[in-house]
């Protein structure tokens, strides 16, 4: 959690724009190849329309979601890019009792599974219900898209923005913004005037241009505040309430015993008054 | 007779219902036996929806307020200094101490990783409240096993470390007292970070403080359960005229707690309270079955007389906190249109074994140590030795030192 120093406005952020989205799903395949990811036994339509697998899980970081709807009569696609948000704060990095998540300042957020205890609390913090445990494993870890950080540590784009044939643009955060809003200035019609990720949870790495009404789409209402500060709200006075328990108890033990340390001495003295006798 | 033999026939002399706990504490042993050996995705119904289910619910953040007996009787017996309620002490502390025991066990279950749980004292994240709260465990069973030796020594008659342990009795009161504080209400801490998963009912900013208040009442609470029923099954004493005092304490943290709530739920919530039947349900029976009727019940002059009334009250205000730990972590957390999460049978069983096991073990450690002999004018409290007596008397104790 050293996310103080990073310049967010420079870290490498996806601008996906859900409109150019073919539904190809050539970012699921090249992910599941850059990570090693086992290919998991589906079905169509288990999940919604034609999406395949239907949630994100252990062996799938990333996948497209479809969402069918009628437009001028006429039945339409839309697909959204499921996947790590990398949030500037993330919520995550914040709860993990050993630190095992960390904003890099390159932009995507990682994981260290050596230090990883499994507790989950990942899982429940993250907004976006990104965070996937290994549940058929005897001892198992977490999986999550780790934003192809060894790729661009290396100067390379991650794997799905470079198989990606038409949607997803990758590059400067404040750079991405500027594009996204170029473009809603350029094609009003086509965009609902939301960039998804600019100002959800703090602020993410991975920013969306729609044409539908968000919540249609299924992305998840999401507060705008960074999550952590929910949480440093009550836990910076955690030192603070341990002296002040502390002293305040001390104090009261202090006089209540005062009575009986009074009697028992004043006893003394008269014993000893008595033995001098 | 060879070891075995004395404690088979010590066991074979034990009561049924003792011997039916032991069955339930087997039971659970195979379970988790089963979990380390298929997984946790195998062995229970959690999933990528509900990472968190019945082992980290009851087992830790229900089991940890019902633990809180030992440090408010701590409090309200050394830190007051009400010397009378000394005889309720010691069972609170076995009581905490096995609490906290057993919350370790459900947490070594539940992590995915349990032999790297040391790996928390090594990678500080004091953003996290799981790292508080882990640490603060850790450093509280570390003092309830102190306290614990108490008994202990008493029953070997270990002299110097029983001496020790009187001088520290205070520091350690208001130690347990400062910990317990710390993460009693970071388990509140935990859900403030599920701001759009919890629903308004429950979530607010002084949800911390809620679940520090909800801990000190129902901690005393237990005092009155435990104490109510060893005097009914175990045949000791009659302590309701000690437990009269508790009941005079408890309702003015309630009333606190009460305060806190209404003011947090009326002022403090965003959106909607009341726009899901189910839980507008589940929040009026926590409220009125755990709330109100136990509240009115600690108002009346009656319970400080009368022990089925006490036992009563103190049932409700505890079988309140659990629907209320339970509607935090669990019920409040699902979210409208998701598969309802429900523990399987692996789950259950080890959970009902947790709390068997905490039965079993205090019987047995209540059996086999000076849990319940400990009164007031039976025991001599001045020691530690002020230079006075060793005077008065003389060379006696002097060596022993």
């Amino acid at each position: 959690m050293s996310a103080g120093a990073i310049d967010y406005s420079k870290t490498r952020t996806f601008l996906i724009d859900t409109t150019k989205c073919t539904g190809c799903r050539g970012c699921q395949v090249a992910c599941k190849q850059w990570n090693q990811l086992k290919a998991e036994d589906t079905k169509f339509f288990t999940g919604e329309g034609y999406q395949n697998p239907p949630q994100m899980s252990e062996h799938t970081f990333t996948r497209v979601k479809f969402k069918d709807y009628e437009k001028h009569g006429q039945n339409e696609f839309a697909f959204y890019k499921e996947m790590c948000m990398h949030c500037n704060d993330p919520a995550c990095a914040s709860v993990c009792p050993v630190g095992a998540f960390q904003k890099t300042k390159e932009g995507p957020v990682i994981y260290h599974a050596k230090k990883c205890i499994g507790c989950r609390f990942c899982m429940v913090a993250c907004p976006f219900g990104v965070p996937k445990y290994e549940w058929s494993k005897a001892f198992p870890l977490v999986k999550k898209c780790t934003g192809c950080y060894s790729r661009v540590k290396n100067g390379l784009d991650p794997a799905c923005a470079t198989a990606c044939p038409t949607a997803i643009t990758y590059g400067p955060r404040d750079e991405m913004i500027k594009e996204a809003e170029k473009r809603m200035a350029a094609r009003p019609d086509r965009y609902v005037k939301v960039v998804y990720g600019k100002e959800e949870a703090g602020g993410t790495n991975v920013l969306y241009l729609t044409q539908q009404p968000l919540d249609e789409l299924g992305f998840k209402k999401v507060t705008t505040r960074p999550l952590p500060s929910y949480t440093w709200q009550a836990l910076r006075f955690v030192p603070g309430i341990f002296l002040t328990v502390g002293g305040t108890l001390s104090l009261v033990s202090w006089f209540q015993h005062r009575k009986d340390r009074v009697k028992r001495e004043e006893e003394g003295r008269n014993n000893r008054k008595e033995g001098n006798q | 007779m060879t070891a075995a033999r004395i404690v088979i026939n010590e066991i074979k002399g034990y009561h049924r219902f003792i011997k039916f706990m032991m069955v339930l504490v087997g039971a659970a042993a195979l379970a988790s036996a089963v979990r380390f050996i298929f997984g946790l995705g195998a062995t229970t119904n959690l999933n990528d929806l509900y990472p968190w289910g019945l082992w980290i619910s009851f087992d830790v953040v229900t089991a940890v307020p019902l633990a809180a007996g030992a440090f408010t009787v701590g409090i309200v017996a050394h830190v007051f200094h009400i010397k009378k309620l000394e005889p309720l002490v010691r069972p609170a502390i076995v009581t905490g101490f096995l609490g906290y025991s057993l919350v370790c066990v459900g947490l070594v279950l539940d992590l995915g990783q349990p032999h790297r749980g040391p790996y928390v004292l090594f990678n500080w994240n004091v953003h996290s409240p799981m790292f508080e709260v882990s640490m603060c465990v850790m450093a509280y069973t570390t003092v309830l096993f102190l306290e614990f030796l108490h008994p202990v020594s008493e029953k070997f008659g270990w002299h110097i470390p029983l001496r020790l342990l009187r001088t520290l009795e205070l520091p350690f009161a208001i130690l347990a007292a400062m910990i317990s504080t710390l993460h009693q209400s970071t388990l509140g801490t935990f859900f403030l970070i599920a701001v759009d998963k919890l629903h308004n009912l429950w979530y607010n900013p002084l949800l911390p403080l809620q679940f520090w208040l909800s801990a000190i009442f129902t901690g005393l609470s237990i005092v009155i359960f435990e104490a109510s029923l060893v005097h009914k099954y175990m045949g000791q004493p009659d302590e309701s005229e000690l437990l009269a005092t508790l009941t005079k304490i408890i309702p003015w943290v309630m009333g606190v707690y009460m305060l806190v709530k209404v003011y947090a739920l009326a002022f403090l919530s965003h959106g909607p309270l009341f726009d899901r039947p189910m839980l507008t349900a589940l929040f009026s029976v926590e409220v009125i079955v755990g709330l109100l009727i136990p509240f009115s019940m600690f108002l009346t002059k009656r319970i400080r007389t009368d022990k089925q009334m006490q036992l009563r009250a103190a049932s409700l205000v505890i079988i309140g906190l659990i629907l209320n730990r339970f509607n935090v972590s669990m019920f409040a957390m699902h979210q409208p249109g998701q598969p309802v999460y429900f523990p399987n049978f692996i789950e259950s069983v080890v959970t009902i074994g947790i709390i068997a096991a905490h039965i079993l073990f205090f019987v047995l450690i209540a059996k086999y140590f000076p849990i319940f002999e400990h009164h007031p004018e039976a025991t001599d409290y001045t020691i530690p030795d002020r230079f006075h007596r060793i005077e008065k008397h003389g060379h006696g104790t002097v060596s022993e030192a």
